[in-house]
């Protein structure tokens, strides 16, 4: 190849001598007068230089005569051969060349450009012609193309003479373009200095720009495969795991928390059904969730598989701080010996299918009371009679629990209270032998004080078994206990004057015939006080409605106080009356057939207003109403479910129903020490009724 | 795998819209996934996506914010899917869920 080339060089030599010894005439006088400026050695050797590393470039560079075809990527070139190797040939060369092509400047600017336009073959011409960049991009050097190169090349009569070698050197091209770089730089400058030409110094920006954005183009190639490369190393780190690191990552009790808690956040997160990149332009189908004004709806049911089933709910409370909380005190799962006799469970309204948390005791909880003094704080009574406070902060287990002593209670505490204020406050707990313990929150290692509560003139026994008391609103002191008899006494907790500590023997609040199940004094809330009035459930099928007699006239001798009204609706043993505690005249009552009745006293007295059946029929045990604005009931099932009830606009007071209660009570209890109140009155008002649910 | 987690992650997965779950740790190995959208390759390519979001964000957020700022939930929401990532300091949790 190179040897038909050089014979058909060589017979073009001749020609092209011919021609430029006549450009040479031509131009004597000019190249003269620039070569004088100039050293006139400095092209020989210039020349020479060049002569020497052409040769050097020929020998090593054997294959990569063909392929001088990439003209638009003359960076790329030394990027990808051996760089180093080539660089420092070229910047050898470059720097002859430069060396060469100062020497050349005088005759004109082209050189820089035209040795920057080192694509290809050209680059040996044109540098020895002027910015006559003929087909540029032409690498192998044909013989009929040498022929316009060396046209280009017959003005200057230096570089004709080299026009043999010029066009050996034309074979390898590819070794100018990393020289044209760096001379690019070098002796652009210069060329610039001596003879700026118009022209062609727009031409020259352009070919630096394109070796500049080149050479970006080619380190953003870099960056790209270093990329790709970091991408691929990365994916080769999303790999299996061995087993072995699987499960130690799983034993880890880091792991274990973070689960925890990202999938709560994640749960509810799940659980929130609001789209909020819902477009409202675009219309919808008609089906809208719409609350009807009365209807009672179920909101939500909690239960866990693992946890709640095969136990019955045995006491609720809302959370003081969270709104959004419950907690519910779960008894014993008789088949599961190994899980926790125990356990109180706080729901979360946003997380619909597990409780936040689960506390465990190793008796059966029947009684829980979030803390309204410290959020974090869930107290709980068990039927071994053991106090315990669990906190959400702390794990499943208690942080405090009382003594399985004499000190503090020996039998099961079903019901319990705080009382006070935030500086001042005690739990107050009872349990079924009579014995009301006040306690101090954070010391449970015994109660502050006992009351025993006996009752000295019954005729069977003197103990009082409580099942539940409720204090008044705004009373500390005083307080009202049920009893397995169906008796409802008044007891104090201090003596007072005209009356000691203990149970009042002489108020008797008769009236049902089985056990109390549920009692609960009116709220003090809106402008009429109705606080001494108070509601009692029993095991006997009713609801009745008392009126407690004032503390301020203790009685001086057995004194039976009969109910003031009887509610007789139910078919079944009601379980729970609570009132609501916006509305003076509503309240709730929970029965053992799964009935959940809305009352309202201003409505109707005789039949509730709503009659809702909650879940599968089994026992409702409990009723929570909570604590904001009462829109919701909290039901406790005994199949373990927690329901919790949307009420609606029941709950909402209008301005007249304080003074409309007034009259009911006034009514009612002139209607005399019955059970059904007045007929009269009662027609009157059913007439009126609206929804019966029944 | 722990029969608590492994519970609460069949929980999470046959939630009505959820399409996958996955938990990686935070270097990128895939621990546990569960689901048809984690499948395989596709699961892979997910993990190496979601890694290099969570990195992202977490140098953004340690160095634009003043005082640094602790990256905790992730919500990416495009026209077919939800993507829901809880990251923690050594692991990652991934549920990819339809939109209702």
């Amino acid at each position: 190849m190179q040897e038909r080339r050089r014979a058909d060089l060589l017979a073009k030599r001749q020609k092209l001598e011919e021609m430029r010894e006549m450009r040479k005439a031509r131009e004597a006088s000019r190249t003269n007068a620039r070569q004088e400026e100039a050293s006139n050695s400095s092209p020989r050797k210039g020349m020479k230089d060049i002569d020497d590393i052409i040769d050097s470039i020929r020998s090593p560079r054997g294959s990569s005569h063909g392929s001088t075809t990439m003209p638009g990527t003359p960076t790329l070139r030394p990027g990808e051969s051996s760089p180093s190797g080539r660089a420092s040939r070229a910047s050898e060369r470059s720097d002859r060349i430069s060396v060469g092509y100062e020497g050349r400047s005088v005759n004109g600017s082209n050189l820089p450009p035209s040795g920057r336009v080192s694509r290809g073959s050209d680059t040996g011409s044109d540098t020895l012609g002027r910015g006559k960049f003929i087909s540029p991009s032409e690498p192998a050097p044909d013989p009929p193309e040498t022929a316009p190169i060396s046209s280009g090349n017959l003005t200057e009569p230096t570089p004709i003479s080299q026009v043999p070698e010029r066009n050996e050197s034309i074979l390898p091209p590819l070794p100018k373009k990393p020289k044209v770089e760096f001379y690019n730089r070098e002796v652009q400058t210069s060329t610039y200095e001596t003879v700026p030409v118009g022209p062609t110094e727009a031409e020259i920006r352009q070919r630096i720009q394109a070796e500049v954005e080149a050479a970006r183009v080619a380190r953003e190639r870099e960056l790209e495969e270093e990329n790709n490369q970091m991408a691929k190393e990365i994916e080769d780190e999303i790999r299996d795991l061995t087993e072995e690191e699987r499960a130690s990552i799983f034993s880890a009790p880091e792991f274990f928390e973070f689960f925890e808690q990202s999938s709560k956040i994640m749960q509810r997160a799940l659980n929130d059904p609001y789209d909020y990149t819902r477009d409202y332009r675009i219309g919808t189908d008609g089906t809208s969730v719409d609350s009807e004004g009365k209807r009672v709806r179920e909101l939500c049911a909690f239960h866990d598989e693992r946890w709640t089933k095969n136990r019955s709910i045995t006491d609720i409370d809302w959370s003081p701080k969270y709104p959004e909380l419950t907690a519910a005190s779960y008894n014993k799962n008789p088949t599961a010996i190994n899980d926790p006799d125990g356990i109180v469970a706080i729901w979360n309204m946003h997380l619909v299918d597990r409780p936040e948390f689960v506390f465990h005791s190793q008796s059966d909880v029947l009684s829980v009371s979030f803390s309204p003094f410290h959020p974090n704080l869930v107290f709980g009574g068990t039927y071994s009679g053991q106090i315990l406070l669990w906190d959400t902060r702390a794990k499943h287990l208690p942080i405090l629990k009382s003594p399985l002593s004499a000190a503090g209670h020996t039998y099961p505490v079903y019901a319990m209270q705080m009382v006070g204020t935030q500086n001042a406050h005690n739990l107050i707990t009872s349990s079924t032998d009579g014995m009301v313990c006040s306690w101090l929150v954070d010391m449970l290692a015994q109660p502050q004080e006992t009351l025993e509560l006996v009752h000295a003139g019954h005729n069977k026994t003197n103990e009082v078994a409580i099942t539940t008391f409720d204090f008044p609103d705004n009373e500390t002191a005083t307080f009202w206990v049920g009893t397995e008899e169906g008796n409802v006494y008044q007891a104090n907790r201090y003596d007072r004057a005209g009356s000691k500590a203990g149970l009042n023997q002489h108020d008797i609040y008769k009236g049902h015939s089985g056990p109390v199940t549920g009692l609960h004094f009116h709220p003090l809330v809106g402008p009429v006080d109705f606080s001494d009035i108070f509601l009692t459930s029993s095991v006997d099928w009713t609801v009745k409605l008392w009126k407690a007699k004032s503390i301020a006239k203790p009685s001086i001798s057995v004194n039976i106080i009969p109910p003031i009204y009887s509610f007789e609706d139910a078919d079944d043993y009601v379980y729970d009356v609570k009132w609501h505690p916006n509305h003076p005249a509503v309240f709730g009552s929970v029965d053992g057939s799964g009935r959940f009745d809305l009352w309202n006293l201003n409505i109707d007295t005789e039949v509730p207003i709503i009659t809702t059946s909650v879940g599968s029929g089994r026992a409702i045990n409990k009723l929570a109403w909570d604590r904001k604005d009462g829109r919701r009931a909290a039901l406790g099932c005994s199949d373990g479910k927690l329901y919790i009830f949307d009420v609606g606009d029941v709950g909402v007071p209008r301005e007249s129903e304080w003074v409309d209660l007034q009259k009911t009570m006034a009514g009612i209890l002139s209607g005399g020490a019955g059970q059904s109140g007045l007929p009269g009155e009662q027609e009157s008002r059913s007439l009126n009724s609206s929804v019966n649910g029944r | 795998v722990p029969s608590e987690i492994e519970s609460t992650l069949n929980h999470i997965s046959s939630h009505r819209n959820v399409r996958g779950v996955m938990v990686l740790s935070r270097e990128g190995p895939i621990i546990r996934h569960t689901g048809a959208a984690f499948e395989g390759e596709h699961g892979r390519k997910y993990a190496g996506v979601i890694k290099k979001i969570v990195d992202a964000c977490k140098h953004g957020f340690d160095e634009t914010i003043e005082g640094g700022d602790d990256l905790k939930f992730l919500r990416i929401r495009t026209k077919k899917h939800e993507i829901m990532i809880s990251p923690d300091e050594r692991y990652i949790l991934v549920v990819l869920q339809h939109p209702a």
